[in-house]
């Protein structure tokens, strides 16, 4: 008997991997020999629990429609696929012969599943022969060049990838000699860089060999490079001391990119040792070493780094009055390097939330993926994204996270007319911000309603780290808020709202917006605003006028004492030219036109809450100077006692005569309700004067509604019988 | 190639669009099987699913013919290396499929129901599935998609080898390896309960 089977060879037999003879070799000794087949038997048995995941899986019919949805899903057709079947039609006459067709048409279908049939693509390897490897070369770079030169100015990227059946491919392993062997990536790659060497070529002159960019020796490889200030137009207020600043960090471990580098370094010489030209190997190396590390590199941790600022292009606030929260949507251009990149956040003094960060490209999402945000110990508001292109060249991206410290309120200045029986009503907007950030340009959006936060932003914005222990309050109170206090203190003075309206740009007037949500309702201001850090800006909302309104003076000890109070009514209606958009919180102040020249007085004020559309507003406007109510109780005495079989009061009837004294000192008749509390809710009323009327207000109270002539008084009595005990029963239905 | 799928996505590119359906329909669940596999994990792979397939209706045109078949696993292998490359990150999920962690305890209510299997077999053969999950995830992802392709979605070796864009022998030499590690990390003894 020969030697037992290895395993390996119970594995190809059972499983039919070795060719014929090696099969009835195994076959035959199986036959002969136990313990083979035992051991074949205890594989077949291992193998079985490769079974246990054989289950049925089915497509969910939803799954199944919405995939046949977004597959047929209308994209559009650009010139890209164009080029590259342009490339690969080219790559095959050059490299691939006759054998192009082999690759590229049907015929090399027709082996499919025969495999022994079938004819390998034939490779010419063009180190073997330099001149034809350097003629191909030059032909690819500036068919190349043509190509994107022109498909450049739409989209420099070619991010696609193509699926052409497996035997369309030429061989791929990647070893030196396969390199000359392009294939269409590689070729996609060489485009890239022939292009950034022709845009290039003046620097490359000056002897730095190679094809990276200049600024790539400056800002190594495989960085986030910002644009450049100087291209982003003048500089601003604020810009370079922007606590939040993105900013491309040089990678902590420089193996992976810069490797780009390296490798150009050494094209220097036009012709190599071996032979191979300079054109053909720069191409073939590029390919080499632009392919991007499978693995991320490490995120860098050290304190220092050279970084680059790119500019915020655009932000968008959204803040919300009912919590203090604030959505920051910020757009920037990055320049990405193709492979990893490093890009680092910093938020210092700010009052951010750091577990918000959400950064997303705008462009090329299937080329630029976001892969991490990491926190590096030691260094305090700082965020580092790992982002991983296949891309070179500026892609727009957006920046999102929460903020506190921004702030809105609405206020309201009402203006009576001389009748006040009209009123002129003013709605204004003050955005507040104490964000520690400046805001240049900012689209504002300010949203009316509730929001629910598990945590306080600002508290999150507290944290040493993003995730870690947060800070004790008093070590912040000192790094931030002090610091802030004293500045607002020194540049502002300690009313920040003085600051109102101090922008030299608030020239037009501000359209403001607005528009419903499901739960809230959101006001745009027209246009963009800038507001700095610690300043207040005030912005118009709407004004209306000629409101009717209706003003009361109401009277009521247990609400107000012994004084009369001036109410506003007015609904947020059509019928009072208000009712567009819900009313938000604010404090409304109401004035009063005096005197011939109409002189604005100071009638009153108060905050008001969220006024829904159709629903009513009543201002207290506060005590009423110049109309008094003064009750008096003239004659009080029982009556109608009842006794119980010991002979003790079991219930009798009260009867109270009250003169009631009203004066109005205004030049206006005034509209007064008198609300008397009768302290049980058995009782009757019966006025002295038939003119005078009254209602029931509730159980225990009654109103009087009268008018008072300006400039007079007004003075009526009524008298009022309460029941008690046994007495109540008494009480008749008149009530 | 197959007669129907000819006719097929030669009607989708004539602008049927039952035809793609139909195409999604009959290939979905083994694609979807083939995914999950890949991936270990079923909502990714549904989202690949949906990937595979728009590629697929993208590169419709691009498709001249041989086994349909084999040219959708391609882009089906493709996509699912490629995610699984650019998110190592995930690499850490577990293959589990409804990703239930080991504190997660079993549903109250299918402990309760008296026709429901011993929780102790349920238990065991969740822990055997995990083990050849854990070592079919551990197989570089040639070898991977070699062994799923050509055991469970049950392609023919000339079919893989199309599918992932190698020879026959490559193919063979790619399962002969994935086996003999399975060999050293598959559980000994199984009992596989259809």
């Amino acid at each position: 008997m020969n030697q037992h089977l290895t395993e390996q060879q119970l594995i190809d037999y059972q499983f039919k991997l070795a060719d014929e003879a090696a099969l009835d070799e195994a076959r035959s000794h199986l036959e002969q020999c136990e313990p083979c087949r035992r051991r074949l038997q205890t594989l077949v048995r291992k193998f079985a629990a490769l079974d246990l995941l054989r289950e049925e899986i089915q497509v969910p019919a939803d799954l199944l429609a919405q995939t046949v949805a977004n597959a047929v899903r209308p994209r559009g057709i650009g010139i890209l696929p164009m080029c590259r079947r342009a490339i690969w039609a080219l790559q095959g006459v050059v490299f691939h012969g006759r054998d192009a067709r082999d690759t590229h048409g049907q015929e090399a279908h027709a082996t499919v599943g025969k495999p022994s049939q079938s004819r390998p693509s034939r490779v010419i390897q063009l180190y073997r022969v330099p001149a034809l490897g350097a003629v191909a070369a030059a032909v690819i770079v500036g068919f190349a060049l043509l190509l994107v030169s022109d498909s450049g100015r739409h989209k420099r990227i070619l991010p696609t990838e193509s699926y052409e059946q497996p035997a369309q491919k030429a061989v791929s392993a990647p070893s030196l000699a396969d390199s000359y062997v392009f294939e269409k990536d590689e070729l996609r790659s060489a485009d890239m860089d022939s292009l950034r060497r022709a845009e290039l070529a003046p620097r490359a002159e000056t002897g730095r060999v190679g094809l990276a960019p200049p600024e790539l020796a400056s800002a190594p490889a495989g960085n986030v490079k910002a644009e450049s200030p100087v291209r982003g137009g003048p500089a601003t207020s604020g810009e370079g001391v922007s606590p939040l600043r993105v900013a491309g960090v040089p990678p902590a471990l420089r193996g992976q990119d810069t490797l780009d580098t390296k490798s150009k370094a050494g094209t220097a010489s036009p012709q190599t040792p071996d032979g191979v030209t300079t054109s053909a190997l720069d191409v073939a190396r590029m390919a080499q070493a632009r392919e991007i590390a499978e693995k991320p590199p490490f995120a860098p941790a050290s304190a220092i780094e050279l970084v680059v600022l790119p500019r915020r292009q655009d932000v968008q606030l959204t803040i919300y009055n009912g919590a203090d929260l604030t959505l920051v949507r910020e757009r920037r251009h990055l320049t990405l390097k193709r492979g990893w990149n490093w890009l680092q956040f910093m938020w210092a003094n700010t009052l951010i939330d750091p577990t918000s960060l959400s950064l997303e490209p705008l462009e090329h999402r299937d080329a630029v993926q976001v892969q991490q945000l990491v926190f590096p110990p030691r260094l305090r508001e700082l965020g580092r994204w790992l982002i991983r292109s296949e891309i070179d060249g500026q892609v727009p991206f957006e920046l999102t996270y929460f903020t506190s410290g921004l702030a809105w309120r609405a206020f309201y200045m009402g203006t009576l007319s001389q009748d006040e029986k009209t009123m002129r009503l003013e709605s204004y907007v003050r955005v507040n911000n104490h964000s520690g950030e400046d805001y240049e340009n900012a689209q504002t959006r300010l949203v009316v309603g509730r929001v629910h936060l598990l945590d306080q932003v600002a508290e999150l914005a507290k944290r040493q780290y993003a995730y870690g222990s947060p800070v004790p309050p008093d070590v912040w109170d000192v790094m931030t808020h002090g610091r802030v206090k004293k500045e607002a203190a020194n540049r502002l003075g300690s009313d920040r709202d003085l600051v109102s309206g101090a922008f030299a740009d608030s020239v037009e007037p501000k359209e403001i917006r607005k528009e419903g949500l499901s739960e809230y309702f959101l006001y745009t201001i027209e246009g963009t605003e800038t507001i700095p850090n610690q300043w207040g800006k005030r912005l118009l909302s709407f004004e209306a006028d000629e409101i009717p309104v209706v003003s009361l003076y109401k009277y009521d000890e247990e609400r107000w004492g012994a004084q009369a109070v001036r109410f506003l009514s007015f609904a947020n209606d059509e019928d009072h030219k208000l009712g567009a958009t819900p009313l938000p919180d604010g404090a409304v102040r109401i004035y009063g036109r005096a005197g011939e020249g109409g002189h604005l007085s100071y009638v009153g004020a108060m905050d008001v809450k969220y006024i829904p559309v159709g629903a009513e507003i009543e201002l207290n406007l506060g005590p009423a100077r110049l109309v008094e109510v003064k009750p008096v109780l003239m004659d009080v005495r029982t009556e109608n006692h009842t006794f119980d079989t010991k002979g003790e009061v079991s219930g009798c009837d009260e009867v109270q005569t009250w003169k009631i004294e009203t004066a109005n000192a205004s030049s206006l008749p005034v509209d007064i309700e008198v609300t008397r509390r009768l302290g049980t809710p058995y009782w009757t009323l019966k006025p002295a004067d038939a003119a005078v009327t009254y209602e029931k207000h509730d159980a225990t109270h009654a109103r009087f509604k009268l008018t008072i002539a300006s400039h007079s008084k007004r003075v009526f009595e009524y008298t009022v019988t309460t029941y008690h005990g046994v007495r109540q029963g008494a009480l008749p239905n008149a009530n | 190639m197959d007669g129907l799928d000819e006719s097929l996505v030669a009607a989708h590119l004539q602008g049927d669009p039952g035809a793609f359906r139909e195409l999604v329909r009959r290939y979905g669940d083994g694609v979807l099987g083939y995914l999950c596999r890949m991936t270990g994990n079923r909502d990714q792979a549904e989202d690949l699913f949906q990937e595979t397939f728009t590629k697929v209706h993208e590169k419709a045109p691009s498709f001249r013919g041989g086994s349909f078949k084999s040219w959708l696993y391609t882009i089906a292998t493709r996509v699912s290396i490629d995610t699984l490359r650019r998110r190592r990150r995930m690499a850490f999920l577990s293959l589990s499929r409804q990703t239930d962690g080991d504190d997660d305890p079993p549903a109250l209510a299918e402990l309760a129901d008296p026709d429901a299997a011993d929780p102790v077999d349920e238990l065991v053969k969740e822990e055997q599935k995990e083990q050849v999950r854990r070592a079919i995830a551990a197989l570089p992802a040639g070898q991977r998609a070699a062994l799923i392709l050509s055991y469970y979605q049950q392609l023919s070796y000339a079919e893989v080898a199309e599918a992932l864009g190698c020879s026959v022998g490559a193919v063979k030499t790619q399962m002969s390896r994935a086996l003999a590690k399975l060999a050293q990390s598959l559980p000994d003894s199984v009992d596989v309960i259809p």
